[in-house]
């Protein structure tokens, strides 16, 4: 089994001269670098599995953490698995290995929408608004699940993105991309989610509004939401993020704070180009 | 005074029965337009579901007149309307539960969808015709003119009268009723706007917690209550007739489809487009002609377009070219 010369006695079995049965108990602990799990508030642990039950493994042995009130970025090249990563803590991805846990409590079999029910709020990357619904149906539509008054809750959205409050009786469909994001989280934002997930929130539009996206989503952090992105723009993410996490091929390469990997040489070689 | 008879004369044969029989095929193509718009493919039992609500609605008729009751000068068929309303909803939910249910499931793509629906209309069509048989029934009663022809002559001292029958005004006076509560559940209900955003988006809408199989089970409910009422004004200001309620699949079609599949505003105008249509291309104009034009040119044939008997080709027709040149209807639907 090991490869230790030491632990190799050639086949001896004189017990004249060696006393056989003693101690076999191996001691190997930790995975020689930090998770930073242990005050996870989302996680997704070692989760290994694919689209489909039989089809190709994406994610191996893949772990994703977010703490309380923190931002956590996912980045990577393309096709790293990144998006995948994350519908797989949110059950849209087979999980052959691996768990997810929400404050504790295994979540690992729950459908998306039990999993929203549950406190977790996701936006996807496309087709994230109704479309055809005003500005104040999509955020009625988001509290769908919530039986008791949630004006408070709409008018706290209109306070986070002001420019929805002049806009709420229009279609979401003919606002500008970044309004319709703002849309999109807010309509997430409206079941009081504990984490909130987002896909790629500013694929697609300016870096100006870029910027603002990213100033609300800081926002929404420091009223207690924990947050898990993914992104491409991974310099300007991983300088909003408590914690980042590098993933190629699937696997964890590099884990840390944000700042700690955009000062890590190798990070910046490969992934921030430069 | 000839402007006026002209007009008199074409309100009675064509402005009136078009807007009656569009308020019908608009109240059909609503029904359409619905199943389309949130379970996403064409429903060609939808005749066939109109014709079995009236079918309910006939028979219960049938009851209350040996009973002796009746609503005075309204038709007793308004009675019934419910109890047909009930039997349509039975049915279709019936229908959905054991074959709908079944291809959902399986996430079968719409175009299976579509050809099960088409299994379902034979189905539907035999049950209609074995339960009440294949000939005509006339179940209107009551008053039959709200204004007859001659009590318009009297009042006017034109030389042309103008009739409104009783059906007539019940049909669009129901219709304005039915469309009216349509869009405010649509619009203003938290039920509706469940059915709009599944409709919209419905990977959203499953995750914002809107529960499929609850917005397919309204979604049917409307469809029923639809296509009774439809069915019910067309077979009081017609005949009621099992065959053509399965021939009004082409007006109704066409008419959801010039408006723009899953666009209930379109499916409106779409049933008012293709009536008039209809109406005005197979209606003799000899009659209008000789009051508008002057007496030299008046036409000797009766300058009509088509006979009646091929007033199914002009639905046709305009489908025909609603889909080569504007495959997304009047209004902005889903379908191209």
């Amino acid at each position: 089994m090991s490869n230790n010369p030491y632990q190799d006695d050639r086949g001896n079995k004189d017990a004249s001269i060696t006393k056989t049965g003693g101690g076999t108990m191996q001691v190997s602990t930790g995975t020689d670098h930090a998770m930073s799990t242990d005050e996870a508030f989302l996680i997704g642990d070692s989760m290994t599995g694919g689209y489909g039950k039989s089809g190709p493994d994406i994610l191996h042995d893949c772990t994703i953490a977010v703490n309380k009130g923190e931002i956590a970025v996912i980045v990577g090249p393309n096709g790293a698995g990144k998006s995948t990563a994350m519908k797989a803590t949110f059950g849209m991805l087979h999980l052959r290995q691996g768990s997810v846990r929400l404050d504790g409590t295994d979540i690992t079999g729950l459908t998306p929408q039990a999993r929203v029910a549950a406190g977790m709020g996701f936006v996807p990357q496309t087709s994230n608004i109704f479309t055809s619904m005003t500005v104040e149906e999509n955020l009625e539509m988001g509290a769908f699940i919530r039986k008791d008054d949630y004006r408070q809750t709409i008018e706290q959205i209109y306070d986070l993105f002001p420019i929805l409050r002049d806009k709420r009786r229009q279609p979401a469909g003919e606002l500008s991309g970044g309004q319709r994001q703002q849309v999109a989280v807010g309509r997430a934002l409206m079941t009081q989610p504990k984490v909130l997930l987002l896909d790629e929130p500013t694929a697609g539009v300016s870096p100006i509004v870029m910027d603002e996206l990213f100033d609300r989503i800081i926002e929404v952090a420091r009223t207690g939401i924990s947050i898990l992105m993914v992104e491409q723009n991974a310099r300007q993410a991983l300088e909003i993020a408590d914690k980042g996490y590098v993933l190629v091929q699937g696997r964890n390469a590099h884990t840390g704070t944000g700042k700690d990997l955009l000062a890590d040489p190798e990070v910046r070689q490969s992934f921030l180009g430069g | 005074m000839d402007f006026l008879n002209a007009l008199v004369v074409l309100s009675n044969f064509v402005l009136i029965p078009a807007v009656a029989y569009g308020s019908q095929l608009a109240l059909g193509a609503l029904g359409v337009t619905l199943i389309y718009g949130i379970l996403r493919f064409s429903n060609f039992a939808h005749g066939d579901t109109m014709a079995f609500g009236t079918m309910v609605v006939v028979l219960v008729t049938y009851l209350f007149q040996s009973w002796g009751l009746s609503l005075g000068p309204l038709p007793t068929a308004l009675l019934a309307l419910p109890f047909g309303i009930l039997g349509c909803m039975a049915l279709v939910l019936v229908t959905d539960r054991t074959v709908y249910r079944f291809y959902r499931q399986q996430k079968a793509k719409p175009v299976i969808l579509v050809i099960v629906s088409m299994g379902v209309m034979f189905i539907m069509n035999g049950l209609v015709r074995f339960i009440i048989g294949p000939n005509d029934q006339r179940f209107a009663d009551g008053e039959r003119f709200i204004i007859s022809v001659r009590e318009f002559k009297q009042m006017t001292g034109l030389s042309e009268g103008l009739a409104i029958r009783t059906t007539q005004g019940i049909t669009v006076v129901t219709a304005i009723i039915v469309v009216a509560l349509l869009f405010w559940f649509l619009n203003k209900t938290r039920t509706g706007k469940s059915m709009r955003a599944y409709s919209d988006n419905e990977d959203l809408a499953l995750l914002s917690g809107i529960n499929p199989e609850r917005v397919v089970l309204y979604t049917w409910l409307i469809v029923a209550a639809l296509a009774t009422v439809a069915g019910t004004l067309y077979g009081l200001d017609k005949t009621f007739k099992p065959f053509t309620y399965f021939q009004l699949l082409l007006p109704i079609f066409a008419a959801a489809i010039v408006g723009g599949l899953g666009n209930p505003l379109g499916a409106i105008a779409g049933g008012f487009v293709i009536a008039f249509s209809e109406v005005t291309i197979t209606y003799a104009w000899k009659k209008v002609l000789k009051y508008l034009l002057p007496e030299n040119l008046e036409p000797s044939s009766l300058v009509q377009l088509l006979s009646t008997d091929y007033k199914f080709a002009v639905s046709f027709a305009i489908l025909v070219v609603v889909l080569l040149f504007k495959p997304t209807g009047l209004f902005k639907g889903k379908s191209v």
